[in-house]
């Protein structure tokens, strides 16, 4: 019998557009710390397993999993570096869990994206050299033609994708995260039609450091369970992946569900990626969410900003303080990669 | 512990220097032949893990992505895990988990790397996994990296040099029976290897493992579908890994003990307590001769520093007592980085399995353990696997029908250099983002007090060490750290090389002497610089050096600002 | 105390060989101005531009089709801002076009198309001189 995973210590920091007081191990430290004392354990003797999520180009330092043991406390531990996204990691530490190689892993993903000067130049050189690349415009236009072909099948509106912008910002008061909720531009500018500027989340960085443990370690507090992962890969190719639909989405979210033993009716709130406007709604619709009333209560990455790698976990981090604080008793996590990948992650957690 | 999991495929390209096929067909021509290999087709796959080692090799950022489809993972589970050189191996592992942890009953690993693309030489890519601000601008090459262990080892334990090139001696005659080979070489001698050009001494050109191109695939399922799938499933008996510090210029690099910590682990699970005994065949990670054996002392196969005599007694020979190598290693059959660790896995798989043709080791091994290395000397990944018990014990009866191995012709094309500069529809494009990292509150001061000549370090309250590069947590206890202290500028020499290369592989008129110096007050070693002043032959690891700084006016709060280490000992100062 | 900054870049340069099928997609498309694709019967998948293997089942797809060169039009966009998000000077108009005979679509420019619609016919236009690049397609016109 496979043990349950839950969630028992959870750890931020950042989420500001820049942090130049520290360096990208000190906001990893920091984090690290949190998420340690929350979940009331010693990294050096307590902890089995680590896994980092990074990406060599968003750092500009190859073989970047060097750089990560010390300032997790991971130093002459087994640890792991995936090229992914947080909720991967996330999936990846319940594996892990599961197969009895660990009873207590450490999740940890970050952004310094104030460190890179030119988002457009990293995120170009994951097309395609030779069939894409040579036009040379930016990955925004990917964006702009999913979100037009979305709207034309989906039959949502452009209001519909406005709205969530201004919905996120009402929902975001109040979270000491979300230094992008009263940043609203006097005027709108387009990107590329149908997208504009407000309707896409910026930049911020941060740390997000989650502990997970198996349910014979998760000693007292209110762990937080993770009853259902699930993860998927579309078509990498722009030629050949759906340019409607979320696919990605929808398999993560029916493998994630199926584990869980849950239908999309059972959940009861809902941290989605929202990288652009129009990818909140295209989610949910592949989540079978779409009627779903309590959807990035935080305000996403809208208003929390759009944290790179650590992007995926900080939509959970939100939705593990939601159910520790008894909004829901239920609830899903799911983080897509961004421009231009056609990958996502889902986690269904519920509460003690 | 989890469901027993099993190889019960593997396939492979072959190794070439410069690929046509992009990473996505290597990946593809990998993943279908270790399908067929099993009689499997995709729909039978329920999740990939992919490999690959950095993105600046392949040229494509989320290189992960852009090889997806070539490894099988269309609408499918996948990640990509890397951790550097202990890759290939690693993916192994990551299928392992995958399965053991019932997300998926057969997996597919796949690990890829095409190295040909990065200009205007591979080994330029590595000089970007160099701290940014500590050593990148002093312009290190991979081979420092390399020759500064190498230097350490063979110093700590007083090896020959003719010991350790009996090494790649082994490897590329080994390699002469594998398919996939760049470049088996039967009539290579430890004179030969003796007498290559010294790149960054004392590491010689055939010391090297070449540059290539090539993807390796292997499946892997749980014991129940294993069962249905094949009669000769290898057992993943243990699995092991292990990171160690960043700040390698705090550790001794004489002994991997990230490798050892590996290996405890996996056959802690293997349930191995003589390693010596029980394991029949190695695969241990060999980029350069040296480090096959630096890998089996810590492996625990060889006492340390005893591995160079036993292999030149022959141990290590494919007829000796403890096979090492039999596939040809990365030194004979090339080193995609990610591909060549898997290959590894799948060697000792067809090992296990008897198909290893003419590779093949004597007698039944039944115990086989691979293992990879990677990032700063830092991280070891080791996997343990057993031969099926049918296949246990007794007289080894042959398979009916012996096959070719690797099963699958391995296919690649190969482009030679002008073939490469000639390419139709080929595209040159250089990578030219830029950053501009926060320096933080740690090497922010330890830059301000470079431009005041001055050396910072911080000591942790608790275990009272003093560190160097200075940092804002210790990470041993995991505490912050508040105390600063000035160190003076002297020191020695902890290990050095003399390079004749530069971090683009062009001839250096002058040689640099890159050197760790444990600086005096600092508990654990100190970093990475250039000697100056100092004849090269001069130098020795124990040599007592002070810093020379740059004026005032020229220095920037940067590295650079500290020009130099020279001997103190006049006698060996040359200015 | 100041808060450093260290300015750099990973200085590397790449050489991308086309591949086996994008080399064949190229020559093509230089010399005969043609868009081949490459069909797999077992998934009953035409991709354009053609490649080894397909990526629904990993056979070899080695059967070449020509498609095109009309197609029809899936989706388009204006775009207002350039890589480093700069905004543009003159805008450039996108489009994603389904060739003839083909499952897959082309990211690709759009000449002229002053009322893009869904479905509407386009005809690829070729660069007079070409060199085995996706840019011998300068882009695709209506019909």
């Amino acid at each position: 019998m496979k043990p349950r995973v839950a969630v028992v210590g959870v750890g931020w920091s950042g989420f500001a557009p820049a942090t130049p007081s520290l360096s990208y191990k000190e906001l990893m430290f920091e984090a690290a710390r949190y998420a340690y004392a929350d979940g009331a354990v010693d990294p050096r003797s307590e902890i089995d397993s680590f896994v980092c999520c990074s990406e060599d180009l968003e750092e500009g330092t190859s073989i970047f999993d060097e750089y990560v043991p010390d300032q997790l406390g991971a130093v002459q531990r087994p640890v792991q570096t995936i090229a992914s996204d947080g909720l991967f990691g996330l999936a990846t530490a319940v594996m892990l869990i599961r197969s009895g190689i660990a009873g207590v892993v450490a999740v940890e993903a970050h952004s310094k994206a104030s460190d890179v000067v030119s988002h457009g130049r990293v995120a170009r050189f994951a097309l395609d050299p030779v069939l894409n690349r040579p036009l040379d415009i930016s990955v925004l236009a990917i964006a702009g033609l999913e979100m037009r072909r979305y709207l034309e099948v989906s039959g949502r509106s452009l209001e519909e994708c406005l709205a969530v912008g201004e919905r996120s910002r009402e929902l975001a008061r109040g979270n000491v995260r979300a230094s992008y909720a009263s940043a609203v531009d006097d005027d709108d500018e387009p990107l590329f039609d149908p997208l504009t500027r407000r309707q896409a989340a910026r930049s911020a960085d941060g740390c997000v450091v989650m502990v997970l443990a198996s349910a014979d370690r998760a000693s007292g507090g209110d762990p937080v369970w993770v009853d259902g992962v699930g993860w998927s890969q579309d078509a990498p190719s722009l030629e050949s992946r759906d340019w409607a639909r979320a696919v990605y989405a929808e398999r993560s979210a029916r493998s994630a569900f199926e584990r869980a033993g849950l239908e999309p009716r059972d959940i009861q709130v809902a941290e989605v990626d929202d990288t652009f406007a129009y990818k909140q709604l295209q989610h949910l619709d592949a989540m079978g969410l779409d009627r779903l009333e309590h959807v990035n209560r935080s305000g996403g990455a809208l208003s929390e900003g759009h944290l790179h790698e650590a992007n995926g976990l900080a939509r959970a981090l939100a939705l593990v303080e939601q159910l520790r604080a008894g909004e829901a008793d239920v609830g899903v996590a799911q983080s897509w990669r961004g421009l231009p990948s056609a990958s996502g992650a889902v986690a269904v957690m519920t509460r003690g | 512990m989890g469901s027993r999991v099993a190889v019960i495929g593997a396939g492979m390209t072959r190794f070439v220097r410069r690929a046509q096929e992009t990473g996505k067909e290597l990946a593809w021509i990998a993943s279908r032949a270790a399908l067929d290999s099993c009689e499997l087709t995709l729909d039978g796959i329920d999740a990939v893990c992919l490999t690959s080692a950095p993105d600046a090799f392949d040229g494509v950022h989320r290189k992960g992505d852009y090889l997806a489809d070539g490894a099988g993972a269309w609408a499918k589970p996948y990640i990509r895990t890397y951790v550097g050189g202990g890759s290939g191996v690693f993916t192994a592992i990551q299928g392992w988990y995958t399965v053991a942890s019932g997300m998926a009953d057969v997996v597919l690993c796949v690990a890829e790397e095409k190295m040909s693309s990065c200009q205007p030489h591979p080994q330029g890519a590595f000089l970007t996994i160099f701290d940014n601000i500590l050593e990148r601008p002093l312009g290190p090459n991979l081979l420092w990296i390399f020759a500064l262990e190498m230097q350490r080892y063979m110093h700590a334990y007083g090896l020959d040099k003719r010991d350790i090139a009996a090494v790649a001696v082994k490897n590329k005659r080994n390699a002469a029976d594998h398919p996939a080979a760049l470049l088996g070489q039967t009539d290579i001698t430890v004179d030969d290897v003796l007498a290559s050009d010294v790149l960054a001494w004392p590491v010689q050109r055939l010391d090297v493992s070449p540059i290539s191109d090539g993807a390796v695939a292997i499946v892997m399922a749980s014991e129940d579908a294993a069962r249905r799938l094949t009669d000769r499933p290898v057992w993943v008996d243990g699995v092991g890994w292990n990171l160690d510090s960043t700040y390698w210029t705090n550790r001794d690099l004489a002994y991997p003990e990230y490798v050892e910590n590996a290996a405890r682990m996996a056959y802690g699970m293997a349930g191995i307590t003589e390693p010596r005994k029980q394991i029949h065949v190695a695969e241990p990670y060999d980029p350069f001769d040296y480090k096959e054996l630096h890998h089996l002392e810590g492996l625990m196969l060889f006492d340390k520093g005893k591995a160079p005599e036993a292999a030149a007694d022959g141990v290590t020979a494919r007829d000796g007592d403890l096979p090492c190598c039999p596939s040809g290693g990365l030194l004979g059959v090339g080193n995609p980085i990610a591909a060549a660790g898997l290959m590894k896995v799948a060697e000792i798989y067809w090992q296990l399995r008897g198909e290893a043709g003419a590779r093949q080791v004597p007698g039944t091994p039944e115990r086989g353990v691979a293992q990879a290395w990677g990032d700063l000397m830092q991280v070891g990944t080791v996997v343990v696997m057993g031969a099926d018990e049918g296949g246990r014990g007794g007289s080894a009866t042959p398979p009916q029908a012996p096959r070719a191995t690797p099963p699958q012709a391995p296919r690649a094309t190969a482009l030679s250099e002008s073939e490469f500069r000639l390419a139709p529809g080929a595209r040159d494009e250089p990578f030219d983002a830029a950053y501009e990292w926060d320096a933080g509150e740690a090497m922010g001061r330890f830059l301000a007090g470079l431009e005041e000549a001055t050396l910072l370090a911080t000591r942790c309250s608790r275990c009272e060490r003093v560190l160097l590069p200075p940092r804002m947590f210790c990470e041993r206890c995991f505490l912050p750290i508040d105390d600063w202290i000035a160190l003076e500028p002297i020191g020695i020499v902890e290990t050095f090389s003399i390079c004749h290369v530069t971090w683009d592989m062009q001839p250096l008129v002058e040689p640099q002497i890159p050197a760790v110096v444990r600086i005096d007050g600092a508990s654990e070693g100190g970093f990475l610089h250039l000697l100056g002043e100092a004849r090269p032959g001069d130098v020795t690891i124990g040599m007592e050096v002070e810093a020379v700084w740059k004026r005032p006016e020229e220095r920037e709060g940067s590295i650079l600002d500290l020009a130099f280490f020279r001997p103190r000992d006049l006698a060996l100062r040359t200015a | 105390m100041s808060e450093r900054t260290i300015s750099g870049s990973l200085p590397v340069a790449f050489r991308y060989t086309p591949g086996v099928a994008n080399t064949r997609f190229l020559e093509a498309l230089r010399d005969r101005g043609v868009f081949l694709g490459s069909r797999c019967d077992a998934c009953d998948v035409t991709v354009v531009p053609a490649r080894m293997f397909c990526e629904r089942c990993l056979g070899a797809t080695p059967t070449e089709v020509e498609c095109g060169p009309e197609g029809t039009l899936e989706s388009w966009t204006v775009g207002s801002v350039g890589i480093d998000d700069e905004r543009l000077d003159r805008q450039v108009t996108l489009g994603l076009v389904r060739l003839d005979g083909a499952n897959t679509v082309l990211v690709h420019r759009l000449l002229d198309v002053r009322e893009p619609a869904f479905g509407m016919r386009v005809r690829a236009e070729l660069a007079p001189e070409r060199a085995a690049s996706i840019l011998d397609v300068e882009g695709f016109r209506p019909a």
